[in-house]
């Protein structure tokens, strides 16, 4: 996005949230203002709830989800007026942490999913599909089953499904992506940054990313909303709400050595 | 050899087929699509004719649709005869008789596709009947061959129903099993021989297609 005061305009996303699921009570109110925000926090803490609830994948037991599309905001989800818009109407797109490809399509058929059902120009998908297969680097699997790829391209074609769909759709979407480069070498993790970056850019389309990994927070650079035990601990700047972690990060690597923490494929709780 | 019997033989089991996948394919989706009390009960229903008598069942139809009942006498001004010892009397039959044939594949194949790819689908857009019709459906095949080649071979082989329904009407009602039947009683043992043959050799050719195809992927039923 390319507005210089994201406050002139309503937030992208606000969202209220509670919702019990085996021990834990996910319980959380905050607004999304930024392209690219980051939900941090270790396993367990409620994160990939919050992306469901966002997603339309489970129906919360109170709250509420207002999102906003080009010139109007949508109501998502209100459960006091008994709101909730399912899944495949919603303007969110979520790549999953888990692998869930397609098996019997091939790699052009699983990133087109999402345009095919869509009314409107036919040839344009095409287009988009055609476009994140160049963008994500996946021309020479593109005819491929998913069984045939290796691991980082499986991820890839995962991201780069949600992308596409997310591009064709016709107002503005929210795209969630649920630890979207765990398990990933960092030159493969580079790669994929730079393209999502490039492509959300482009497109003018907001993010919400999960993930426990400090070193990719700071790589990403953005908002982020630090959870903990289902509830939100604190939300701002990379480097003022990950200030602590990322010392504690520095201490454990050694004084003498300043890593480049963009550029290591480091983890950390 | 009684060609007539083959022929309305395989008209029956292709009739029967065709309706069958009709009334399981949603059927099976939705017994599959949850759990609770009356999943259950539709599942015990539908299982009847597994364990039943086929006789009980074609006693109960004949009933059933038979002139003292009100959906019986409805089928009488509909058709301006009764179903009972006609080709529709004996579909129906057949695909009551067949029914578990049909949805126990459906349901363990819909079952074991993942629902998470189901998710997926949703947020890329797809309402629940694109995603049945383009993962669920797509990756069922296997189950959903297995249904229609058990149907079909099942209501080739059916006996007892057809005889309490259907009786014994050449070109109506006579297929191969009970020809078989009437050729023994006859003592013509050459005939009988020959539509036996051939019985036999049809449902071991359906069977061990099935099993080839179903080496590699799971079983049968259940």
């Amino acid at each position: 996005m390319a507005e210089t005061s994201p406050l002139a305009l309503p937030p992208i996303a606000s969202v209220r949230l509670r919702h019990g699921i085996g021990l834990l009570t996910v319980d959380v109110s905050f607004r999304l203002t930024h392209p690219w925000t980051i939900l941090f926090g270790p396993s367990g803490s409620g994160k990939t709830t919050i992306l469901r609830a966002l997603a339309g994948l489970i129906r919360p037991k109170s709250g509420s989800i207002l999102l906003r599309e080009d010139h109007r905001q949508v109501l998502l989800l209100d459960t006091e007026s008994g709101v909730f818009v399912p899944a495949h109407r919603r303007n969110v797109k979520l790549a999953a942490q888990r692998d869930t490809l397609f098996p019997h399509l091939s790699v052009r058929g699983n990133i087109g999913y999402g345009a095919h059902g869509m009314t409107g120009d036919g040839t344009k998908f095409d287009t988009f599909t055609e476009m994140s297969i160049e963008q994500f680097r996946l021309h020479g699997v593109a005819h491929l089953p998913p069984s045939n790829l290796s691991g980082g391209e499986r991820r890839k074609v995962e991201i780069a499904r949600a992308v596409t769909s997310a591009m064709c759709a016709r107002d503005k979407t929210l795209l969630l992506l649920d630890e979207p480069f765990s398990g990933l070498d960092a030159r493969l993790r580079d790669d994929l940054i730079a393209h999502l970056r490039k492509s959300m850019e482009s497109f003018n389309i907001p993010v919400l990313s999960v993930t426990h990994d400090v070193a990719e927070a700071f790589q990403l650079g953005a908002e982020v909303i630090k959870i903990a035990d289902g509830k939100v601990v604190q939300q701002g700047p990379v480097d003022v709400v990950l200030a602590e972690e990322r010392l504690r990060l520095l201490s454990q690597l050694g004084p003498a050595d300043s890593p480049d923490l963009s550029s290591e494929p480091f983890l950390s709780g | 050899m009684d060609t007539q019997a083959l022929w309305l033989t395989l008209r029956l089991a292709l009739t029967t087929t065709a309706l069958l996948l009709l009334i399981a394919l949603p059927l099976a989706w939705w017994i599959a699509s949850g759990a609770g009390a009356a999943r259950a009960l539709a599942q015990a229903v539908v299982a009847l004719p597994l364990v039943l008598p086929p006789t009980v069942l074609g006693f109960y139809l004949l009933v059933a649709l038979g002139p003292l009942t009100a959906p019986g006498r409805l089928v009488i001004r509909l058709l301006g005869h009764p179903l009972a010892f006609s080709f529709e009397g004996l579909v129906v039959g057949s695909v009551l008789y067949s029914l578990p044939f049909a949805v126990q594949p459906l349901v363990t194949g819909f079952r074991a596709v993942d629902p998470a790819l189901l998710e997926v689908a949703s947020t890329l857009g797809a309402s629940p009947l694109r995603a049945f019709r383009t993962i669920t459906l797509p990756l069922a095949k296997p189950s959903l061959i297995t249904a229609a080649v058990l149907t079909f071979t099942h209501t080739v082989g059916e006996f007892g129903v057809v005889l309490m329904l259907g009786g014994n009407i050449p070109g109506a009602t006579r297929t191969l099993s009970i020809a078989l039947y009437d050729q023994v009683q006859d003592f013509n043992y050459a005939a009988a021989n020959r539509t036996a043959a051939v019985l036999l050799a049809f449902s071991l050719v359906t069977l061990i297609v099935i099993y080839w195809r179903g080496a590699e992927r799971r079983p049968l039923l259940g």
